[in-house]
């Protein structure tokens, strides 16, 4: 009788793990859906150079977001910067965070907004998909591949 | 006859017969003709006389630097891979680190390597560089140190070009068309 209920308590369990693996699979369609990201590519360097990442993020939701940061398994140290020109000077300025309107698209391009991905954790070659993860104040967290492309990729 | 047709038409008879403008920022009366004594990317020291015969391409920069300075080098390569082949072997890229404690020979030649072998790296000490940088009156300059013990180095962006031999003619920016690069870079060749 005891072994009897003793079995029966897996299935009692599955629907609910069914039901939750169906909405995290739920949420994660609905937030890409509203947060698109496009033209995701890492311009690779020789040897332990920094890395630029680039990539076109449309906020297609109703709410505006803020993008807080990004990281990837295969660098050790990812940081958003941005390129400022002044008077024929270019430097390097650190972005804490950036907000994208409802309906907004942003565009990290050379010369302009870049991800700078340092310390490599394994050894990368141009082509390679390379997973990054974006990180954003109030929306899920959106994981995303990014190609890496050659130094001479403009 | 409209009373503005004189004028337009002296203006196009002008712009068609007189000798073609520039079409990036022209320094042939600005600047002063190549002249450096650096160390190149094999170690060895280097003055201009010995870049002399081609035309040159002059950018100052930093190998740790993941945004302007690969940007300007691939459109210098994208501008160079549009020319007939003859012409794109008459034209060398200098690539001046204004960074020697971490851009030594060897990274500056792995890392022009990886642009084409018409890029070549050189850099010097603090003297030859301020030398070189105080003559065509750029910056530089290094940012803080982070945690990990990375700076930014703020350095001029755009191109200096000179002629075949080593006179002052051009200033390319990333912000001109890369229509008017390769026009004026084939110029530069041609009037060799």
């Amino acid at each position: 009788m005891s072994r009897n209920s003793l079995a029966s308590l897996p299935r009692l369990v599955r629907p609910w793990c069914w039901l939750l693996l169906l909405l995290i699979g739920t949420s994660g369609a609905l937030s890409a859906a509203e947060l698109k990201v496009n033209e995701a590519r890492i311009r690779l360097l020789p040897g332990e150079l920094p890395a630029a990442g680039y990539f076109t993020l449309a906020n297609t939701s109703e709410a505006d977001i803020t993008l807080i940061g990004a990281n990837s398994p295969a660098f050790g140290n990812v940081t958003m910067h941005r390129t400022v020109n002044q008077d024929g000077v270019a430097s390097m300025k650190p972005l804490a965070q950036l907000e994208l309107a409802a309906g907004e698209q942003l565009e990290f391009a050379p010369g302009g907004h870049h991800l700078m991905l340092m310390k490599r954790t394994r050894a990368l070659a141009i082509g390679d998909d390379i997973e990054v993860t974006l990180f954003f104040a109030n929306e899920p967290e959106q994981r995303v591949m990014f190609r890496a492309v050659s130094p001479t990729t403009q | 006859m409209p009373r503005w047709i004189i004028p337009v038409l002296v203006t196009l008879w002008l712009a068609g017969c007189g000798e073609q403008a520039w079409q990036t920022k022209d320094i042939s009366d600005l600047m002063p003709p190549l002249a450096f004594e650096l160390v190149d990317e094999n170690g060895n020291e280097v003055t201009a006389d010995r870049f002399l015969g081609k035309s040159t391409l002059l950018f100052f920069g930093f190998t740790h630097c993941p945004d302007v300075c690969p940007t300007t080098l691939a459109r210098l390569d994208a501008a160079t891979q549009r020319m007939d082949e003859a012409v794109r072997d008459d034209i060398r890229v200098l690539f001046v680190s204004v960074d020697p404690r971490r851009d030594d020979p060897e990274t500056l030649r792995t890392y022009t390597d990886a642009f084409g072998p018409q890029f070549i790296g050189l850099t010097g000490d603090k003297t030859a560089i301020d030398e070189l940088t105080r003559r065509y009156r750029v910056t530089y300059g290094y940012g803080e140190e982070d945690s990990n013990g990375n700076y930014d180095v703020s350095h001029s962006s755009a191109v200096f070009a000179f002629n075949d031999q080593g006179e002052a003619r051009l200033l390319i920016r990333d912000s001109d068309p890369m229509d008017a690069v390769v026009a004026d870079l084939e110029r530069l060749v041609e009037d060799a």
